[in-house]
């Protein structure tokens, strides 16, 4: 591998982990939120935690350079108070990639609450446990699954996010040359199929590894949860 | 000042709930058909619902009130609730749903000891299982002792047998029983079940349509017939104390009550325990003079109280078969004819005649105040 | 519905259906370099209002994307790059229809600067541009295939500042992406064609490229390969126009 598609690599990993990292909580509250409450502005924040899906990727990458730009509404305060500068550095590929990855996330940790019985957390409750002990101790560990699905579909889909970081962050070596925007470059060039072809077997590689992994873990999951030993699959 | 003081109103879509009641120590069962409202009285008990306006007072603890603005959350009002459904926590074994309700839950003292309740319903040996490997009764059975364990000051039981079929049903009520025998604490049971009212509780609280319809101790409301449509018990009966007497080597044990001796089908009762029975009026017949060379043995004098006319063929005919000091009323079934060619009025001499293998085993509960030390 | 009823709808169906090809829609496809955009709408709206059977459709990119999706077999007519070498790139895969190829426009570049930016230099050999950024970002395409790109980057190495400003180089997909970081403030300054400094107020141009420090930037227009139609053709025509040329002029593009 080239130096450039080491960095490659190393950036993709590093984006990729900080956006699901950093976006799982809010995930995680989101879902929360959309599954078990009710609220005036519920279908709004549907709505709006559903548009990186729906939206072009560029569209959503020029509103985060309008709004977390050094000169955006939010970006200039954390600069003002903070000094931290997403644009053109690896924190705010980070953050387009975790803004797209986003509505994944939620979906499936969603779905997975949704599936759990919501009157097993009022037994709980009857109990004498607070919400939080009921959230901690009976809904976190039944959902485990779907937050595991949510973080890899989310990986994978930091991982892949193009439009809106370079839309965002641009193209930086060594801040925010992800993966595919490496792939991106050397497809436009005259005589880079070579590396275009190693670029896209390192990426599937990753893609690959990562549900590997999450696989063997679902299924650990699952047998601690039910009690029973997994079943082996033909 | 009573141990349970409930009053509550609100208006849903559906139905209006306006019910109070007041109960003390023991078995308070909630009574009444399908929609009637029980299950959203004790999710109010709860704290899981929340009355428009109202006050609920348990154990001397306000646990709401509107007019003062209190509203407690389920997890500070000290109750334990046992669903309809067992609601186990499927990623937890049996033990540790057990001590679920224990742990930073309601106070540290625990007059309710683990092995005094694994014990009681019998969950020694499953203490290790996961609710998936269990069957419906002992499901059930957890949930009962998970809800005990918690140390509440009073127990709630949502129809905890609905969802079990007639053997489980079979197998939980002497547990159930048990329970109520050597455990202080009281419990509130919703059923539409006459047979485990009947077995279980002390006082009956009637729902219909969302109102309290009446409320009082078991014997007396089960005959009362005028709260038949609440009750959907529609074959009348009278519910009775009486005490176990002697078993007799043919098979027939004698129930000695204020009126004399009820020969019934053996029984495996000991002797001197008080019991309550219920003898259903199609059971009984009428006479105007005492028959002889007959099958029935349970032949009392007695005096008519009331006729009542029903729709359809039947009468019910009220007879008060108590000797002088104590009236024992008990309800009669005949047919209009029977009723009107016999010349059957109040005050009417009459003998009243029960076959001693009618009542059986379900017609018995235990007596008033059986077993609390 | 009676049988009559259906039989008189489908013949009427079919009536109408088999006189379509005299109202015939022509469809045209154009593959135009991004920074030809607004030019190029002002022309086909023109064209369209003269020739009102011709449905002219624009798909706006850089010239490198046009050309690689050219030779993969998209379906354009006509191919207008912002560079020779992206032609070049399709006519040698035997995509372009190279008796219709002319030089149609020609572009300068320019430095601009963000909006209330202080950019006090002038342009020419060895000049401060680094200084001048103050360790803000240059927004230009990116050099490695975007035209634009490499025309810049041909400048500033020909003047001698390439290698001390690669490193605060934001590569761009396109020039409207370095335009869009300029705008915002977000890049101190960036590297446009002369057309695109005049879409956004408050830009200011710093200064103009040499024509002589870089290749030149001339639009090569063709018809791309056994596509070529009555109305592809005659929109060819109309862009060697001098009302086309006067369109080209109005948006800040020099004759080719």
């Amino acid at each position: 591998m080239t130096p450039v598609e080491i960095e490659a690599l190393r950036l993709s990993l590093k984006v990729a982990l900080w956006a699901v990292g950093v976006s799982l909580p809010f995930g995680v509250l989101v879902a929360w939120l959309l599954a078990r409450r009710e609220f005036p502005g519920k279908l709004l924040l549907d709505g709006i935690v559903h548009l990186p899906l729906v939206v072009p990727p560029v569209a959503v990458g020029y509103l985060l350079l309008v709004v977390l730009g050094r000169n955006g509404a939010v970006g200039g305060w954390l600069y003002d108070w903070f000094g931290i500068t997403l644009i053109f550095t690896w924190k705010g590929a980070a953050v387009a990639a975790g803004v797209m990855a986003f509505p994944l996330m939620v979906r499936a940790i969603r779905l997975s609450m949704e599936a759990v019985d919501a009157r097993l957390e009022t037994a709980a409750r009857t109990l004498g446990a607070s919400p939080l002990r009921v959230f901690l101790g009976i809904t976190l560990p039944l959902i485990a699954p779907g937050i595991l699905a949510g973080v890899v579909l989310a990986f994978a889909r930091s991982l892949g996010e193009f439009g809106a970081t370079i839309t965002f962050v641009s193209n930086i070596p060594g801040q925010t040359r992800t993966l595919p925007l490496a792939l991106y470059s050397v497809m436009q060039t005259p005589g880079g199929e070579d590396a275009a072809v190693r670029l896209v077997l390192i990426s599937i590689a990753l893609a690959l590894a990562a549900i590997f992994a999450s696989e063997i873990i679902a299924r650990r999951l699952t047998a601690r949860l039910t009690g029973k030993k997994p079943r082996r699959g033909r | 000042m009573s141990l349970i003081e409930f009053s509550a109103q609100r208006r849903f879509d559906s139905i209006t709930i306006d019910a109070s009641f007041t109960a003390d120590a023991g078995v308070t069962a909630l009574f009444g058909a399908s929609g009637a409202g029980k299950t959203t009285v004790v999710n109010m008990l709860a704290g899981l619902e929340r009355p428009d306006s109202g006050r609920i007072v348990v154990g001397g603890m306000v646990l709401f009130d509107s007019d003062q603005g209190v509203n407690l959350a389920p997890e500070h009002r000290r109750l334990g609730y046992v669903f309809q459904e067992d609601r186990l926590f499927p990623h937890f074994s049996v033990a540790r749903n057990l001590t679920y309700g224990g742990k930073g839950g309601y106070t540290k003292d625990r007059p309710v000891d683990m092995g005094l309740v694994t014990k009681l319903l019998g969950l020694a040996h499953l203490l290790d299982r996961r609710p998936a490997t269990l069957s419906g009764g002992e499901k059930q059975r957890v949930a009962i002792g998970r809800a005990l364990l918690a140390n509440p000051a009073i127990l709630l039981m949502d129809e905890p047998m609905a969802a079990l079929d007639a053997t489980r049903r079979a197998e939980i009520l002497p547990f159930l029983e048990q329970m109520r025998e050597q455990l202080d604490i009281p419990i509130v049971y919703v059923s539409h079940n006459v047979d485990e009212v009947l077995r279980l509780a002390d006082t009956m609280v009637v729902m219909g349509e969302g109102e309290t319809k009446a409320s009082g101790p078991v014997a007396e409301i089960l005959s009362r017939i005028d709260l038949r449509q609440w009750t959907g018990i529609h074959d009348a009966g009278t519910v009775i104390t009486a005490t176990v007497g002697d078993q007799a080597d043919d098979g027939l044990t004698a129930l000695k009550f204020n009126g004399g001796a009820l020969q019934v089908a053996r029984l495996h009762l000991t002797p001197g325990r008080q019991v309550r029975l219920r003898i259903h009026a199609k059971d009984v017949s009428l006479a105007l003079e005492k028959p002889n060379k007959i099958s029935v043995l349970n032949i009392f004098p007695g005096k008519i109280l009331e006729v009542s006319q029903t729709k359809g063929a039947q009468a019910d005919v009220r007879v008060d078969i108590g000797g002088a000091s104590w009236p024992v009323p008990i309800w009669a079934q005949v047919t209009k004819r029977s009723a009107t060619d016999l010349g059957l009025a109040p005050g009417t001499k009459v003998f009243a005649l029960v076959k001693a293998l009618a009542v059986d085993r379900e017609d018995i509960g235990p007596g008033p105040n059986t077993g609390h030390s | 519905m009676s049988f009559r009823f259906l039989k008189t709808a489908l013949v009427s169906a079919a009536l109408v259906l088999g006189s379509l090809p005299a109202i015939a829609q022509e469809t045209v496809v154009i593959f135009a370099a991004a920074s030809t955009t607004t030019a190029m709408d002002e022309l086909m709206d023109q064209f369209e209002a003269a020739h009102p059977g011709v449905d002219l459709r624009a798909s706006y990119a850089a010239s490198s994307i046009l050309a690689r999706q050219i030779t993969s077999g998209a379906p354009a007519h006509i191919f207008l790059s912002a560079s020779p070498q992206w032609m070049a790139y399709a006519t040698e895969r035997g995509t372009i229809d190279e008796a219709s190829r002319f030089d149609l426009v020609s572009n300068q570049l320019v430095l601009v600067a963000a909006p209330g930016a202080q950019m006090d230099v002038t342009i020419g050999p060895g000049f401060p541009l680094v200084e001048a950024l103050d360790g803000g970002r240059l927004a230009m395409g990116d050099p490695d295939h975007v035209p634009a790109g490499i025309y810049g980057r041909q400048a500033l190495e020909s003047l001698g500042v390439w290698t001390a400003t690669e490193p605060l180089v934001a590569r761009t997909m396109d020039v409207r992406g370095a335009l869009a970081l300029v705008e915002r403030g977000e890049a101190v300054a960036g590297i446009v064609y002369a057309t695109d400094a005049t879409l956004v107020d408050g830009l200011t141009v710093v200064g103009t490229f040499p024509a002589d420090s870089h290749g030149a930037i001339v639009y090569p227009v063709a018809a791309v390969a056994g596509t070529g139609t009555e109305a592809s053709g005659a929109f060819l025509e109309f862009l060697k126009s001098n009302q086309a040329a006067e369109v080209f002029a109005r948006h800040g593009f020099g004759p080719a």
